[in-house]
């Protein structure tokens, strides 16, 4: 009896809890808004500038007088096309690579009986520690003597080898997840190895290998370092036009906001797609994502 | 084995090898300029020069404060955008974008939209602020830049911090929250005795995560203030571009890089024993 009434209070109070939070709440959550807003301010307003004709750029507004696609018209004739193209082949064809080459290491540590699996995995993470300017020097000399400086084919070696580490570190986990009784089985069907790799492996842990690849791509569209160092015109990528776009063109505000918003764009995009599986990758299943 | 043949050569002609080179040309005199002087082996030479510059000092200084600071503002904003986006409210998911989204903007762009629509002392916000303040604007690029750096880093990284530790919160399973709030236990005992331990491990990767690449930023830096004025706000990857491919110095360079390497990995090593030991304690 005692008990029962008890219960009963304590449901009152949750109800009464619960309707003095849902105005409780408001605040917090134009509080939110907020911060959301402001945090992404620089590109909200960016992006409000690219419509914004030269003239009405100063002072600043967030009100567009004369909207106008005017700056993405004349931008899309630049040469900033070059650089998007260069920057998406030698995106694209790292991403492949880097799967191509990582993701059957992954197979191989995971599912295969490698002796130093552990060490192996560890040294290629190792890698990722280092900074690039660790190699920059030799780096920079080999590819002189080699001919490979400023051509697509040198930077695409290059991203393959700073990105399979990261394949292999984000597809770990991935492949963890696949059950080994799938892969038993399927041995016992006599398959070969190479065969369920392809057959059950690939499209088992495919959802993981996509956001990698997403993942990469970023990573390779967004790459400076290597890219301002070891290219001047024809494998230039679009950091380092936007690097040298202030000192070339002055003040041309709105067509500067028009040209980022374009190559900001895809990776944005690729990133909100992948977010989940990214915190899944990157934490090697030390933490669940 | 055979599979994983091609990576471990890719990897170790493109990481591994370079390495070692630098290692070696550490050693040696070589301005790649002046073929005329040659290559000529120095010793510890290069390292003596750095240890007693002045300059080396400060851009190590600056690499710690960038580093450590950011890290600590990125991990409390981190902690409080995760908490407040753990719920359900109306535009969730948007409020979610818009706080990740500057995370994959590339270096180069954020360096300069910040450098010129927000932060140019005269046509951007800065300066109209100043205007209707009636204040002189704020020095951003000038005495300030090295200040300017933390903020563009802290911005960028945030978000980072926000996806993981978001996803530790939303990790933590409902009862547990439940039965702390049948308790009665106060909003603030309750974030500091359940939530944070719960999700210390996602902290943790997160603030590890953010060490090693934090450590690498370069681009930032280079678009907007080019580690100046003078070195003020240089850090360690920047000063190793200046020497070798402004001044050609390439052994300095590369004596400067090692340096550079070991600082990363003594600091990357200490913050995970240290993380370590902490878990040590609690078990």
């Amino acid at each position: 009896m005692r008990d029962h009434r008890t219960r009963g209070q304590r449901g009152g109070d949750r109800v009464r809890r619960r309707k003095r939070s849902a105005l409780h709440r408001i605040p917090g959550i134009v509080l939110i808004w907020l911060v959301a807003i402001l945090w992404c301010f620089p590109l909200l307003y960016m992006l409000i500038t690219s419509f914004k004709g030269e003239a009405d750029v100063l002072p600043p507004s967030l009100w567009v007088a004369h909207p106008t696609l005017g700056n993405y018209a004349i931008v899309l004739r630049h040469e900033i096309v070059r650089y998007i193209l260069d920057s998406a082949v030698i995106s694209v064809l790292s991403v492949f690579a880097c799967l191509a080459f990582g993701v059957p290491v992954t197979y191989a540590l995971v599912f295969g009986r490698l002796r130093h699996s552990d060490n192996l995995f560890f040294w290629f993470l190792s890698t990722t520690l280092l900074p690039p300017v660790a190699v920059i020097v030799p780096v920079f000399l080999l590819f002189r003597l080699s001919g490979l400086l400023d051509t697509l084919g040198g930077m695409i070696l290059i991203y393959t080898g700073v990105n399979i580490p990261i394949v292999i570190w984000m597809t770990r986990s991935f492949l963890l997840d696949v059950p080994r009784e799938v892969l038993e089985s399927s041995d016992m069907d006599g398959s070969s190895r190479l065969r369920s790799f392809f057959n059950i492996i690939l499209p088992l842990a495919r959802q993981g290998i996509i956001s990698t690849g997403l993942l990469v791509f970023i990573f390779v569209w967004n790459e400076f370092f290597f890219s301002i160092n070891l290219t001047y015109v024809h494998a230039a990528t679009v950091p380092v036009y936007m690097a040298s776009f202030m000192t070339q063109e002055g003040l041309f505000w709105a067509k500067l906001c028009a040209i980022s918003t374009l190559v900001v764009f895809p990776p944005m995009v690729l990133g909100w797609l992948a977010q989940r599986s990214l915190v899944k990758g990157l934490t090697i299943g030390a933490v669940k994502g | 084995m055979l599979l994983s043949l091609p990576a471990i050569v890719i990897v170790a002609v493109v990481t591994q090898a370079p390495i070692l080179a630098t290692l070696g040309m550490s050693l040696v005199k070589w301005i790649v300029v002046r073929p005329d002087l040659g290559v000529t082996f120095i010793g510890l030479d290069n390292y003596r020069e750095i240890f007693t510059s002045w300059d080396f000092y400060q851009v190590v200084f600056n690499t710690a404060l960038i580093t450590v600071v950011s890290l600590v503002v990125c991990t409390v904003l981190g902690i409080l955008f995760s908490l407040m986006l753990n719920r359900d409210f109306p535009g969730v998911n948007i409020v979610r974008t818009l706080i990740i989204s500057p995370f994959f903007v590339m270096d180069a762009v954020a360096g300069i939209i910040w450098r010129t629509i927000i932060l140019n002392s005269s046509f951007g916000w800065n300066g109209y602020f100043a205007s209707l303040l009636g204040t002189k604007p704020f020095d951003f690029f000038g005495v300030h830049s090295l200040f300017t750096i933390v903020i563009l880093i802290t911005w960028q990284w945030t978000p980072f911090f926000v996806l993981i530790i978001l996803a530790g919160l939303q990790n933590i399973p409902p009862e547990v929250m439940d039965s702390a709030r049948v308790d009665g236990t106060g909003w603030l005992r309750e974030l500091v005795s359940i939530r944070i331990p719960v999700i210390m491990n996602h902290i943790e990767v997160a603030v590890l995560l953010g060490l090693i690449f934090v450590l690498k930023v370069f681009g930032i830096i280079f678009v907007t203030t080019r580690g100046g004025p003078g070195y003020s706000s240089a850090n360690l990857p920047y000063y190793v571009y200046k020497t070798a491919f402004l001044g050609w110095d390439v052994g300095h360079a590369a004596a400067v890089a090692v340096v550079t390497v070991v600082i990363t990995l003594l600091a990357i090593a200490a913050l995970f024993r240290w993380f370590r030991r902490r878990i040590g304690e609690t078990a």
